[in-house]
């Protein structure tokens, strides 16, 4: 039953969305995340949510997976519109004792709901696309300027890179032990909040203990690959920046300055 | 022959600070040396030292006394420390906890790029390991939807990616299913004679021995007896004493000719059993007929 849950949600894929540099891709979902809160203008909005859309239609994500990344936020979604909604000043539409809409809070509301929906749909679009691995890759050659600084960039690599190996494997336990315990007349199913909480014990107990077995033999393991951090280590697979990655960055270059446009041209609109 | 690896009185023990009274000695005045492309297997019980032995190979752990010497290094020179663990590799007994990398190639070029080596020649290696291994049609799956047997053969050619003179094995069967355990073997067996790779195999399965060129019985920290499979497995008693059976066929044998049938004591596989009851019941009916 554990076995269902898929971590990272990675959908292969040859589309060119898939095959850019994980380092533009990281830099560029940041300067997505960047253009979205600058824009402050209702047809502002038109350009990253169109370039969302065509990005998508590119990396060929069904839309059922799309719809599926949104439903945890909704909450979020419903809880800032709301708080927009009646707490932005300025003129009165609707007003009940303390409650008040304004015309600004609609619009308000109504934007950042649309921030938010973008913002997720963004950023999930870079996990859709990159692979776990090519994901931390990117993270340690991005961070490795700060090794000059003694930030841990390649160790937190390789704890990224050793969480994701042993997921599956962690997951096939946690079922096993459960299957032991339920063998054995745990109840797991019944009772209230408190009771399955204390259920989960004989279950978590055994799994860390084990956890801590497979860490001291993995750490083992690889002293006996001669691993000695990322001192003089090299990697098989390079990463080249190529010209569809200029390409990217240039569109996304393009995006941002038409937004810079828009905010000071464009007077319809604003709040 | 050159000895790749070689332990002179080796004495071990898990020394602990805090308790006056010393614990007994795991491994106590051991000699052992094995020779480049030998297929050396140490057999023992549970408990008998037989990991313990394997871990002075590559200098994880360090004698208490004695030396132990890897191509001429000494395991306590720290400076070789990375040469000694390059040319002698490890395979233990759990794949799924030496297993870093969620792709199978990544993880056989984890050692490689440890050692330093150029990207383009990494490569080569984990290509020629993968198929060494015939894992190479798996090269970019995820290590978990691999089978037991697949996954120990996916950390076998990690090891022998980093091209080292010897690969010493801690059990690797131990936790295998028996088609799983049969495609690991015959690996082992092909690293050894297509490819030159000195192997020492730590089991505790009597089968798995009798293929190898030499076997060494472990018990309770010292060398039993060694020499060709033949040559020990024909010493029943010996190895019952030691906790240890004896091949099934072998103790067939044992068994008869303990009730007075002449019958070899040293028979190893099923074919030469087969072979030496059809003389005996055939040299049998001889005897009723005339």
């Amino acid at each position: 039953m554990l076995k269902d849950i898929t971590i990272g949600q990675f959908f292969p894929g040859q589309s060119p969305v898939h095959k850019l540099d994980p380092r533009i891709k990281i830099i560029l979902t940041l300067a997505y995340i960047v253009m979205l809160f600058m824009t402050g203008n209702a047809f502002g909005f038109l350009i990253p949510i169109v370039f969302l859309i065509v990005l998508y239609l590119i990396a060929h994500i069904p839309l059922k997976m799309i719809l599926k990344s949104m439903k945890p936020i909704v909450p979020i979604i419903i809880i800032t519109a709301v708080l927009n909604l009646f707490f932005v000043d300025g003129d009165p539409l609707w007003s009940w004792g303390i409650f008040t809409i304004t015309k600004n809070g609609v619009a308000m509301s109504i934007m950042m709901a649309v921030r938010i929906l973008c913002l997720i749909a963004g950023t999930s679009l870079l996990t859709y696309t990159t692979s776990p691995i090519a994901l931390t890759d990117g993270i340690e050659r991005l961070l490795s300027p700060l090794k000059k600084i003694h930030f841990p960039a390649h160790e937190l690599a390789m704890m990224m890179t050793i969480a994701l190996r042993f997921i599956p494997t962690l997951i096939e336990e946690t079922d096993k032990i459960m299957s032991a315990q339920k063998a054995r007349g745990a109840d797991m199913e019944t009772g209230g909040l408190i009771q399955r909480a204390k259920a989960l014990v004989p279950i978590l107990i055994p799994l860390f203990i084990s956890a801590f077995r497979r860490a001291e033999e993995l750490a083992l393991a690889m002293e006996c690959r001669c691993y000695h951090g990322g001192e003089g280590r090299t990697r098989m697979k390079q990463l080249h920046l190529s010209l569809r990655d200029a390409v990217a960055s240039l569109v996304v270059a393009a995006c941002i300055a038409g937004i810079v446009c828009i905010n000071i041209f464009v007077t319809v609109g604003n709040f | 022959m050159a000895e790749l690896i070689k332990a002179q009185n080796l004495t071990f023990a898990y020394i602990r600070e805090d308790e006056e009274e010393q614990p007994a000695p795991v491994l106590k005045d051991i000699d052992f040396s094995v020779k480049q492309g030998e297929f050396v297997a140490v057999l023992g019980h549970n408990g008998s030292g037989k990991s313990t032995l394997a871990k002075h190979f590559n200098a994880i752990l360090l004698p208490t006394e004695g030396t132990v010497t890897v191509a001429g290094m000494d395991t306590r020179d720290e400076e070789h420390l990375f040469d000694i663990r390059q040319n002698v590799g490890m395979v233990f007994q759990n794949p799924d906890n030496q297993i870093v990398a969620t792709v199978v190639e990544e993880d056989v070029a984890f050692g490689p790029e440890n050692m330093g080596i150029e990207p383009a020649e990494i490569r080569r290696r984990v290509d020629d390991a993968l198929k060494a291994v015939d894992m190479y049609g798996y090269r970019e799956h995820s290590p978990h939807q691999l089978s037991g047997g697949q996954k120990q053969r996916v950390a076998i050619a990690g090891v022998i990616a980093m091209r080292p003179g010897c690969i010493v094995l801690d059990e690797p069967t131990a936790m295998l299913d028996p088609k799983g355990r049969r495609e690991v073997l015959k690996t082992i067996h092909a690293l050894n004679e297509e490819y030159g790779t000195t192997v020492v195999l730590i089991t505790h399965f009597m089968d798995e021995a009798v293929s190898a060129g030499r076997v060494v019985v472990v018990d309770n920290g010292t060398i039993l007896t060694q020499g060709t499979p033949r040559e020990v497995f024909s010493q029943v008693e010996l190895l019952k004493q030691a906790g240890l059976d004896v091949p099934q066929v072998t103790e067939l044998a044992y068994e008869l000719r303990k009730e007075g049938f002449p019958i070899p004591p040293d028979i190893l596989t099923e074919q030469e059993c087969v072979a030496a009851l059809a003389m005996l019941l055939k040299e049998g009916s001889d005897c009723r007929q005339s």
